[in-house]
């Protein structure tokens, strides 16, 4: 059958490793491998983002990355946003507080992907909305995922 | 009459207006306080965004097997033979069935009985079901679906709603493709055409949408023993699945248990559809005695399941030489696809809104439901009404125009109030007539006087306009569906005061778990935090219809609280007693049950349920509730089609580059009839996500089909609005006293997303000076209109 490898990388902080076929997804890993269902698969061609995940800081569709491709590097979920204590990270709370989730399915991905913007202090609105283009929401009309972003912004600047 | 709103605020993203302080200037019944009409957190937040939440891809049972779906690629053929043997060849399956497997019947149709579950002699449209697949792995499942052999002898189909009506016209069932015809026949029309000074005639082609619901469709059946089963399903409506499910399977209704599993977005993709795969599930569970997940991946989701109704809507519209709207003919030909699905019943909304709030004295109104071998048409948010207001309010503007009248002067006087009150079923309203304040309230946030005044220039190529539509929405289900206008709720009150409420209708994203605990809590006197909804499963609830036609909130919350009203009548008493007074006298509030009048005469309600759970009193109490019953002659459409009505008005303003044919929505203002706001950010989230919806309608999201074969299956060709689209959008709340669910609560799921689509034709129409009377807005539609008129015709012409 299909040749099995194995990954060594860090995710969500902690050292791990897998042995997987050689084709395997990020995203199967993750989520049936790892047990960490967070990460949610919404098209599996890298054009929803439902599936992204934290690759060494960056934000990137982990039905596009083949698992094998981690081997040394650091994937951080939406289960370890919030760093090792389990806490929400702001830009989740904030969501939660803004009324950013409806259905909640695109929401792992929006959480990620906005911590980035966050992480790399992207303020001007036109270049988060860029950025959250990746991210496909069919329930919220976005605009309370912007409102979120902002009050995480400020929230973390005071 | 309303105070003007204050205005809004402009600036980037969603302004607000509205609120309590305005409801209290419209003398609004007062409520005690509590979290009505406020934003606390919703109660599935948290667990999303750590991604807690369990969806039905989540789940996963020791030794669960996996299905797949053996489904035709073409759209009309004769079988010859079917061959399953590669299929059961590949490793790992343990399963092939067709329908000679089938225990019960072989039927799912959500009314009618023309839809087989599995086929057998004929292919009518692609996405019908050859074969199912069980297997270890997804993998293998899918695999062997695709070994699966089909003998198929193409027969010709059909795929124009207008031209299946030809004679000689290939023929999707026996007889003839014509399903249905609706009516609404009011007045003389042939009295009224002599007072028109003018006519407008035109028909539009209004296209289909898909859903795109984040979380394709996924379902999880179990075998509970031999002789039941449970079903998990991403779903609007449980119940559907049940009867469905003990229809394929020949079992008894109580031996079909439905849980709905959190569900990642429906917009009525999961209403009826749910029904097939759970029913594809099921008959695999039951084959092999093991769980079954079935879940889509997102072409298959795209490519199979239902659809908006495309629509061709042909009008002649005739209004006086003051802009009286005198006559409105209509006829209209829903795309059903090839099976009936919900189609009739979306036709009663199409057909009875398709005059829009406006006071025509003679309406004629045909509504033909065809069959073709495309796709076929299911429920979606707007349920019909959004592709005839697309006609209708185009038509309006023409007339306008025709009239050298401005749009927003035209539908002044045109519009229903609290003098012109009868629709053109001849139904009165009842209540406050909102249509005017709404129509004065957008148009006054989008500037809509300066806008037209001095039109911005730019210095660029890109031309502005701006558009308006106004939309009246009947609540709840039409008249033809009222047998299922009811619903159950069941409250435990937890002897720590804590409260379980379960209800029969559905969270898909909309927020009924936050609308049922906020009127839960609102009823009890108890905070949000203490009432825990739990998802609904048809064997703790009864019945309570679909989730669709924006009557979660209302449906739930006036069962909760009937089930309120009884648990007091056990509760009052115990607490009177705590309290030294009578039971009329106790009142709930705060986490206390008091003393009317005597606010420091108080204990908590954890104290009264703890008394009351210490004196083995009944502590759970069943709610039911059920609308109001209606006449209605359905030969002539006249009577009353829904029991109340919201309004609801769009400005959108536009930029369109016309060299590319390319329109961005900037800014849409949307002003709401809501009878009384429940929780106001998830009412403002319904509005913004309906507003975005609808522009994906409206604008970039096209259906290729291609002899019935959608030729754009993913997010790449068919475009949904991403983060970089959205427009700012201002939200006026009018509160008002009348005909209302809960508190007076009306639905806002399906007017938020009506109007939008029709307010940015209107814009764009605006901006260009021209008429475009084919949806999408799609830059080859609006290069196609431009014509001659387009920037580089010139060189086009040469070019030829
Ligand atoms: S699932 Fe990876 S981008 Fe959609
Ligand atoms: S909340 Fe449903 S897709 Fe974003």
């Amino acid at each position: 059958m299909a040749e099995r490898v194995s990954v060594t990388f860090t995710l969500n902080g902690e050292r791990r490793t897998f042995t997987v076929a050689a084709g395997r997804r990020l995203l199967d890993l993750l989520r049936d491998d790892a047990g960490l269902s967070g990460t949610k698969e919404g098209c599996g061609a890298g054009e929803c983002g439902a599936c992204t995940v934290l690759l060494d800081g960056r934000p990137v569709t982990s039905c596009l990355v083949l698992a094998a491709s981690v081997e040394g590097r650091s994937v951080v979920t939406v289960e370890g946003l919030g760093g090792a204590s389990g806490a929400l990270h702001p830009f989740q709370r904030a969501l939660v507080e803004k009324g950013g989730v409806q259905c909640g399915f695109c929401t792992p991905g929006v959480a990620v992907t906005g911590a980035a913007i966050l992480a790399q202090g992207i303020s001007e609105p036109g270049e988060r909305a860029r950025l959250l283009s990746g991210n496909l929401c069919r329930c919220t009309g976005y605009s309370k995922i912007f409102e979120a972003l902002e009050a995480a912004r400020e929230g973390s600047n005071g | 009459m309303a105070d003007p709103p204050a205005r809004p605020v402009k600036g980037r993203r969603s302004k607000v207006e509205g609120g309590s302080a305005r409801a209290a200037d419209r003398g609004l019944h007062a409520t005690p306080p509590g979290p009505l009409g406020g934003s606390h957190a919703r109660p599935d937040a948290s667990a999303k965004v750590a991604g807690l939440t369990r969806y039905v891809g989540d789940l996963a049972l020791p030794g669960m097997l996996h299905a797949a779906l053996a489904t035709s690629r073409v759209a009309s053929a004769r079988i010859r033979s079917l061959d399953t043997r590669a299929a059961l060849a590949v490793p790992d399956v343990v399963a092939v069935l067709t329908a000679a497997d089938v225990p019960g019947q072989n039927s799912i149709g959500a009314v009618f009985g023309d839809q087989p579950l599995l086929v057998t002699d004929r292919v009518r449209m692609v996405g019908d079901r050859l074969a199912l697949v069980a297997a270890r792995t997804p993998e293998a499942a899918w695999i062997a679906a695709r070994a699966v052999r089909a003998d198929l002898e193409a027969i010709p189909g059909v795929h124009d709603p207008v031209a299946a009506l030809d004679e000689g016209s290939p023929t999707v069932h026996d007889g003839g493709n014509l399903f249905r015809t609706l009516r609404v026949v009011k007045g003389k029309i042939d009295s009224r055409r002599s007072k028109a000074t003018v006519i407008v005639e035109a028909e539009y082609h209004v296209g289909g949408q898909d859903h795109a619901y984040l979380e394709p469709q996924g379902c999880l059946a179990i075998p509970e023993g031999r002789d039941r089963l449970t079903i998990v399903a991403s779903c609007q409506c449980p119940f559907y699945i049940q009867h469905a499910v003990a229809k394929v399977l020949g079992l008894p209704l109580a031996a079909v248990r439905v849980e709905q599993a959190p569900t990642g977005g429906g917009f009525g993709g999961k209403e009826d559809y749910p029904s097939e795969p759970a029913a594809c599930a099921a008959l695999l569970a039951w084959h092999t005695g093991r769980p079954v997940r079935l879940l889509f991946h997102r072409e298959l989701d795209l490519q199979v399941t239902t659809k908006r109704h495309a629509m061709v809507v042909r009008h002649r519209w005739g209004a006086d030489a003051k802009g009286k709207l005198q006559f409105a003919e209509v006829e209209t030909f829903m795309d059903a696809g090839a099976y009936a699905g919900l189609s009739t019943v979306v036709a009663e909304r199409a057909n009875v809104s398709c005059i829009g709030p406006y006071a025509v004295p003679a309406v004629d109104v045909k509504t033909h439901v065809v069959y073709t071998n495309n796709l076929f048409g299911g429920a979606y948010r707007g349920f019909g009404a959004p592709q005839v207001t697309w006609a209708a309010e185009a038509t309006i503007d023409k007339l306008a125009r025709e009239l050298g009248l401005d749009p927003l002067e035209m539908r002044r006087r045109n519009a229903l109030d609290g003098m012109a009150r009868t629709l053109c079923t001849g139904q009165k309203l009842v209540g406050p007539v909102l249509a005017r304040e709404v129509l004065e309230s957008a148009t006054r946030m989008a500037d809509w006087d300066a806008f037209r005044a001095s039109r911005p220039q730019g210095s660029d190529r890109l031309r502005y306009g701006m558009g308006i539509s106004l939309v009246l929405y009947g609540c709840n289900l039409h008249w033809g569906g009222q047998q299922l206008d009811r619903s159950s709720a069941v409250v435990i009150l937890q002897p720590d005061g804590s409260v379980i409420v379960r209800v029969g209708l559905t969270d898909m994203g909309q927020g009924n778990l936050t609308a049922a605990q906020t009127i839960a809590a609102q009823a009890l006197g108890v905070a949000p935090a203490a009432v825990q909804v739990w998802q609904p499963d048809t064997t703790t609830v009864g019945d309570s219809g679909p989730t669709v036609a924006s009557r979660g909130s209302q449906m739930s919350g006036m069962a909760i609280l009937d089930a309120v009203a009884r648990l007091r009548t056990r509760l009052d008493p115990v607490a009177a007693e705590l309290l030294g007074c009578a039971a009329e006298e106790v009142e709930l509030g705060g986490g206390f049950a008091t003393v009317r009048g005597q606010a420091d005469r108080r204990v908590t309600v954890a104290t009264v349920a703890a008394e009351m759970a210490s004196r083995r009193l009944e502590c759970i109490a069943t709610g039911w509730y059920r609308t109001t019953p209606r006449e209605f002659d359905s030969e002539t459409g006249q009577g009353d089609p829904y029991e109340f009505y919201a309004m609801a008005c769009h400005v959108a303003r536009v930029a369109v580059d016309p060299e590319l044919g390319l329109v961005t929505v900037e800014e849409v203002s949307a002003a709401h009839d809501v009878g009384r706001t429940i929780h106001r950010q998830a009412l403002e989230g319904q509005i913004q996500g309906g507003i975005v919806q609808a522009m994906g309608w409206g604008v970039t999201e096209a259906l290729h089909l291609r002899d019935g074969v959608l030729v754009n299956p993913n997010f790449t060709d068919y475009i949904i609005p991403t983060a970089a689209d959205a427009p700012n959008i201002n939200i006026a709340v009018l509160e008002s006293d009348g005909p209302g669910g809960p508190y007076g609560a009306k639905g806002i799921g399906e007017p938020a997303f009506i109007p939008t689509a029709a307010a940015i034709r209107n814009a764009v129409c605006d901006a260009l000076g021209l008429e475009i009377d084919t949806l999408p807005l799609t830059p080859p539609t609006v290069v196609a209109a431009l014509g001659d008129r387009h920037p580089l015709a010139w060189v086009l012409e040469k070019s030829r």
